[in-house]
């Protein structure tokens, strides 16, 4: 099993919400023009990555997973009589609780620390509606994570690894703000190229292996490179 | 010279607005600079003006990889006969030899990397003429260089198709979309070689391509290597300490072995001397310290390159393979820092990728952090990320994409640092 440190360095690099899963997209796009609201949409990814997803890991392992209220009657165990699974709720109640909470630590945040809420701003409530939040929520369901730990490291490397793309891709729109892009090419269109670009340069991540592990049980994009060459070697002999 | 200096100025209105043949502006503005300085003068304002511009600088750093480019030629026709010696020892025995044969080797070399040369220069200038044309602008320097990078870091048997479809990626989406010369955010040499690496993995990695003709040798023999012989580079090697089967210079040693052993039969295969010179297997341009360090002297005395980077690129290389050796959790992590320094494309990237002055960090500080985390990056690559076992193309394409970001925070320090010092006053 992967150590809680080998998930949040992953989640950093090789499974970077960005450049691995294209995640969070429009807010990426849409508020890198400056370093300075790149960092404030970053602060807040991660900020609600860690309230959230540890979570809904809650309510997932207690609530929504097949034989998750256990804790209520034993019968509706995965052994009993009567098991329920109500994972079919996942999807809507992932995203209430991710509205609900933002709207709450919103209130809070004003209440309390109104430096912060200055800080954050308009991105709080930008960030509930965010793909990679959701995404978050639903890797960590999908990758079943055995501790809430765990899922908090994941939670918190993903935001960390949101916020290096948009504050790079901020500092680099800032570079290239007088370059003479061709017209047609101007505002997105040059921001996609540069993402592309960048997409290849984190490709040095790809097929770092974690832990001690060699059977190969890194699945989806990690190792690919080496797969995808060995299956080329395969398909000519 | 001073008559063909006429011929160019009594050309020169022609070629003006208005002239005869303005729509080839471009063409006869880059020929005439190429040649003699250029006639812009300064308009307004006071100006030292040098007559250094742009495109001698460029040229200065192709003078400074041409040692790399000679010492290339021989290296590919090098390993050729080293490999057909173990098909063929009757003809070729001797020519495992360094000197035996050089004249065929520098011929074969000269066939080999001439036409990835020219396929370079002709893809990327022609593109580079489209786009001035369309665009209205004179050719861009900047490709002087890159045209002479991409083959130097390609293996030698890399089928030309390749080199030219991966300069045409590199040369329109990684330059042209940005505005040209000096817009780029990443290298256009290492876009090219990242772009073929992913694209054409068993083109530009494994055991196959790194020794001219390895893949005649292969079929004439059977389908196997002769006994004895192997095409793969030191990093190829290391990367195997890994896995289940370390290699080293084809010969397969025990799981079991023990790190201090592996380490051990390394360096008899590439000891640091060969390692230095250059005799060993590898992209063309990358395999000769002491060419590359003959190129950096001249930029570093003709102030082309950034003395900061080259040194912090090669500290944070050193430090970072110190810090490996100190975790040592298997082989590769114990060897001898100082090895990253001299095997694979280190040398050349420190020198020739890093200090591309358009894509480093603009920063004297920011200089200093981008060569020191591409350095040490590009160890963690090699030893970390065994799908890779060159990562040095790779840290300093991340660094690339970084450089920005390094100049804002400097940028933003050294604000800061001086209001702090205005309100104290």
């Amino acid at each position: 099993m992967e150590s809680t440190l080998d998930i949040f360095v992953k989640a950093i690099f090789t499974e970077n919400m960005i450049f691995a899963y294209f995640l969070g997209m429009c807010s990426y796009l849409a508020v890198s023009k400056t370093v300075k609201t790149g960092v404030g949409l970053g602060l807040a990814v991660i900020f609600v990555l860690v309230v959230t997803v540890p979570m809904n890991y809650l309510l997932e392992n207690y609530v929504l997973k097949e034989g998750a209220l256990t804790w209520l009657n034993p019968e509706y165990g995965l052994s009993g009589s009567k098991t329920i699974d109500l994972s079919f709720l996942s999807f809507i109640m992932f995203i209430a609780v991710v509205a609900s909470i933002v709207q709450l630590v919103e209130m809070l945040v004003e209440k309390f620390a109104p430096t912060l809420y200055g800080a954050l701003g308009i991105f709080l409530p930008l960030i509930a509606v965010n793909c990679s939040i959701l995404g978050g929520a639903l890797f960590m369901q999908d990758r079943q994570y055995s501790t809430i730990l765990d899922a908090t490291s994941f939670a918190f490397g993903s935001g960390i690894g949101w916020f290096i793309a948009i504050v790079s891709l901020a500092a680099i729109r800032e570079k290239i703000r007088y370059s003479n892009v061709p017209p047609a090419l101007r505002g997105l269109g040059i921001t996609f190229i540069v993402t592309g670009l960048m997409g290849i340069a984190f490709m040095s991540f790809m097929g770092v292996e974690y832990g001690k592990k060699k059977d190969s049980k890194t699945n989806t994009i990690s190792g690919g490179a080496v797969e995808t060459s060995q299956i080329i070697n395969d398909i000519k002999q | 010279m001073k008559a063909l200096k006429k011929v160019i100025q009594n050309l020169d209105p022609k070629f003006e607005k208005g002239g005869k043949w303005e729509k080839m502006y471009p063409l006869y503005e880059t020929l005439s600079t190429f040649l003699f300085t250029p006639k812009h003068v300064t308009k307004k304002g006071a100006h030292i003006r040098d007559g250094v511009d742009l495109k001698r600088t460029m040229f200065m750093v192709v003078i400074a990889m041409i040692p790399a480019l000679l010492f290339g030629i021989y290296n590919t026709g090098h390993w050729h006969y080293e490999l057909q010696s173990y098909l063929n020892p009757e003809q070729y025995g001797a020519y495992s030899d360094y000197l035996t044969g050089f004249g065929d080797k520098v011929v074969y070399g000269l066939f080999q990397v001439l036409p990835l040369v020219i396929v370079s220069y002709g893809v990327g200038l022609a593109i580079e003429f489209i786009f001035g044309f369309v665009r209205g602008h004179g050719l861009h320097e900047g490709f002087l260089v890159s045209g002479m990078l991409i083959p130097l870091i390609m293996p030698a048997d890399v089928p030309l198709w390749m080199v030219g479809v991966a300069t045409a990626f590199a040369v329109v989406i990684g330059k042209e979309v940005f505005g040209g010369t000096g817009m780029n955010i990443v290298n256009i040499a290492l876009t090219a070689r990242a772009f073929l690496f992913f694209a054409y993995p068993t083109a530009m990695s494994g055991d196959k391509v790194w020794k001219s003709g390895t893949t005649d040798v292969i079929a004439a023999n059977d389908g196997i290597l002769p006994d004895g012989a192997s095409g793969a580079t030191a990093l190829g090697d290391l990367a195997s300490f890994v896995g289940d089967a370390p290699v080293v210079a084809g010969e397969t040693i025990a799981e079991n072995a023990s790190s201090a052993e592996l380490i051990q039969k390394f360096e008899g295969a590439y000891d640091p001397l060969h390692a230095i010179i250059g005799m060993i297997p590898g992209s063309v341009g990358e395999t000769s310290m002491i060419a590359i360090l003959l190129g950096a002297g001249l930029l570093l005395y003709t102030g082309v390159a950034s003395w900061r980077i080259i040194l912090s690129f090669f500290a944070g290389g050193f430090v970072f393979g110190l810090l490996m050796n100190l975790i040592g959790a298997n082989a590769y992590m114990d060897l001898p820092a100082y090895y990253h320094l001299i095997i694979g494309g280190f040398a050349f990237g420190a020198v020739f990728m890093a200090t591309d002055p358009v894509t480093a960090s603009q920063t004297q500080y920011g200089k200093l952090w981008y060569g020191f985390l591409g350095g040490g990056l590009a160890v963690l690559i090699r030893v970390l990320n065994p799908a890779y076992p060159e990562g040095v193309m790779l840290a300093i394409l991340f660094m690339n994409i970084m450089a920005p970001l390094i100049d804002h925070y400097v940028v933003q320090a050294n604000i800061s640092r001086r209001k702090k010092r205005f309100k104290t006053a």
